[in-house]
């Protein structure tokens, strides 16, 4: 055999020939729809806002309900809040689930640039999906002037509006939080929808609205009741951007930072 | 091209790899020996930055893997065939490759040409692709963004016969170029078959390498007879100064095959079968593994 001694044979470097993190974030924007589960995922979250649209403007006009651009807008954010969040999921999990990383690694072998570009990704499918939904809340808020005896309203409040948004990034961000440290497609999912909507239904509804410390309690915990005053447009003191604060910090903040930690370390099976 | 330096690593008290060092040159196939579970996945996963080391560096082409600014166009890796989305198809699986890279699209098409997967397969999704199909392709990802060094773990599992020749022309036509290739298997017959050099792993050490020839050189056990009446050619050897071991159908004989030819024509003895008793690259291999193998093969010396 070869003397270690002997030198062995130079790979010149060109560093021009890098990957630019431009490319590696649209690589993750391609890996988002280019699997079967991504592209259902995606045309059924379009299906789902043209529905909410539809039953939006259908039940306000037939019970001559006043539909205010705020509320217009919170409902426009429930289709992408219901099925979207899973892709920020499955973009680290499926990593791991299906075995991909050891592709993905291999071409960026500097694991938290890869993740910073999926990161890049939700956060860009978070923003995109706003936009979208306040184009088609535009479209029936405008249907609504058309169509019902009230003229529409257009006066929308930009606080609102961008709580509402930073909201919308907050649950990708805990999505993509959740599947950071469960690296499990199922357990990151479930857990996703247990925090983000079998609690807040189940639990902290009946709890804020039938019991007398409800109100007090309830915003501390979940991070949609402490955000509900600011996307509202409602005034807000200092205790709720307390409550934004604590509730982002142990649902978001948390899971990420222990996430990335997991991830630099997690061994790809 | 690629040199591994006294690479350790260990998962608690667990040794998986022990004070490995070798190197691949240009040009030579290397075959990476060894049973499940000796360590040949996890010095390929050092390798490519995908596990640190506990100790001990790898070099490619004298930079670690990590400091390659596109690792793809220099080192094409494989190191699970079955690692690919089942959702994805299998154009678009390289389609990714090479948008990361930077490489044009028309490499796609090269690519799939180049391991016969047709326009029909390649539109297919990865779940219904066989392993053989898979290797296919994580072959043709692999050798995308033209790399100097090729990395393959297991590459030819799930190839059928044909599938394993068209491999082997591959990866000579492949190094004939100056191309670097390491691969590995726990299948000897593959590795002796494809492989130039060979390094033989067994519990996480390193028990033999070298270039195939010289590794069965020198183990001295002789030539294997047989003839149409053994007893009289295993009497005429002994007349002649020969010592004979009985084994199998004949006998063993420290001498060299033309010398035994030359006894056998002086007495008018035919021979049925003559070559020399190594017993190939499996008994040594068995032989230097023994300790490691699960299961007990008690005296690994085999009698061809």
């Amino acid at each position: 055999m070869t003397a270690l001694a002997d030198e062995p044979v130079q790979i010149e470097l060109d560093h021009d020939d890098a990957v630019p993190f431009s490319r590696l974030v649209s690589v993750e924007l391609r890996k988002m729809r280019d699997t079967r589960s991504g592209f259902w995922l995606l045309l059924l979250t379009g299906v789902l806002l043209v529905a909410a649209a539809a039953i939006a403007l259908l039940v306000t006009l037939l019970n001559d309900i006043e539909l205010t651009p705020v509320t217009l807008a919170q409902i426009m954010m429930v289709p992408f809040s219901l099925l979207l969040p899973v892709l920020a999921i499955t973009s680290v999990t499926s990593e791991w689930s299906q075995r991909t990383g050891l592709v993905t690694f291999a071409l960026e072998p500097h694991r938290m640039r890869a993740i910073a570009a999926k990161l890049v990704m939700v956060l860009l499918l978070a923003l995109a999906t706003t936009v979208l939904g306040f184009a088609v809340g535009a479209v029936t808020n405008a249907l609504y002037g058309a169509l019902g005896d009230t003229p529409a309203d257009w006066s929308l409040d930009a606080s609102a509006l961008s709580w509402t948004l930073i909201t919308q990034l907050l649950y990708f961000l805990m999505a993509f939080g959740f599947g950071l440290v469960l690296l499990s497609t199922p357990a990151a999912v479930a857990m996703f929808y247990v925090v983000a909507m079998l609690l807040p239904f189940m639990v902290y509804g009946p709890l804020f609205g039938l019991v007398s410390w409800g109100p007090d309690v309830v915003p501390w915990l979940d991070l949609g009741f402490a955000t509900t005053p600011l996307a509202g447009g409602e005034a807000a003191d200092v205790t709720v951007y307390a409550q934004v604060a604590v509730t982002s910090l142990v649902w978001v903040a948390l899971p990420l930072v222990g996430g990335l930690m997991r991830v630099r370390q997690a061994e790809l099976k | 091209m690629i040199r591994v330096q006294s690479v350790t690593k260990r998962y608690g008290d667990f040794v998986a790899v022990d004070d490995v060092s070798f190197v691949c040159r240009p040009g030579r196939v290397t075959g990476f020996l060894g049973p499940n579970g000796a360590g040949k996945t996890t010095t390929m996963r050092v390798m490519t930055g995908l596990t640190p080391a506990t100790s001990g560096r790898i070099t490619i082409g004298g930079h670690s893997y990590r400091d390659l600014p596109n690792p793809g166009r220099h080192v094409g890796v494989l190191l699970d065939a079955s690692a690919q989305h089942g959702g994805r198809t299998g154009r678009e699986v390289l389609a990714l490759g090479a948008h990361l890279m930077g490489l044009p699209t028309s490499r796609v098409d090269e690519m799939l040409d180049l391991v016969s997967l047709s326009e029909t397969e390649s539109r297919r999704r990865v779940r219904h692709y066989s392993l053989g199909m898979r290797q296919r392709l994580g072959i043709a990802h692999a050798l995308l963004g033209d790399p100097a060094v090729l990395i393959l773990d297991e590459p030819a599992n799930g190839l059928d016969p044909a599938g394993i020749r068209w491999m082997r022309d591959l990866l000579t036509s492949y190094a004939d170029r100056g191309g670097t290739v390491l691969l590995s298997s726990h299948l000897l017959n593959e590795v002796e078959l494809i492989a130039d050099e060979m390094v033989l792993i067994g519990r996480g050490r390193i028990v033999a390498q070298g270039d195939k020839r010289a590794l069965l050189q020198g183990r001295g056990t002789g030539t294997f007879v047989t003839a149409v009446d053994p007893s009289a050619m295993a009497a005429a050897l002994e007349r002649t100064g020969y010592v004979t071991v009985p084994a199998g159908d004949g006998f063993r004989v420290e001498a060299a095959p033309v010398d035994i030819g030359r006894v056998a024509a002086e007495h008018g003895l035919v021979l049925s079968d003559l070559r020399p008793a190594d017993g190939g690259l499996e008994s040594l291999f068995l032989e230097l593994t023994a300790e490691e193998q699960r299961e007990s093969f008690g005296n690994a010396e085999v009698a061809a």
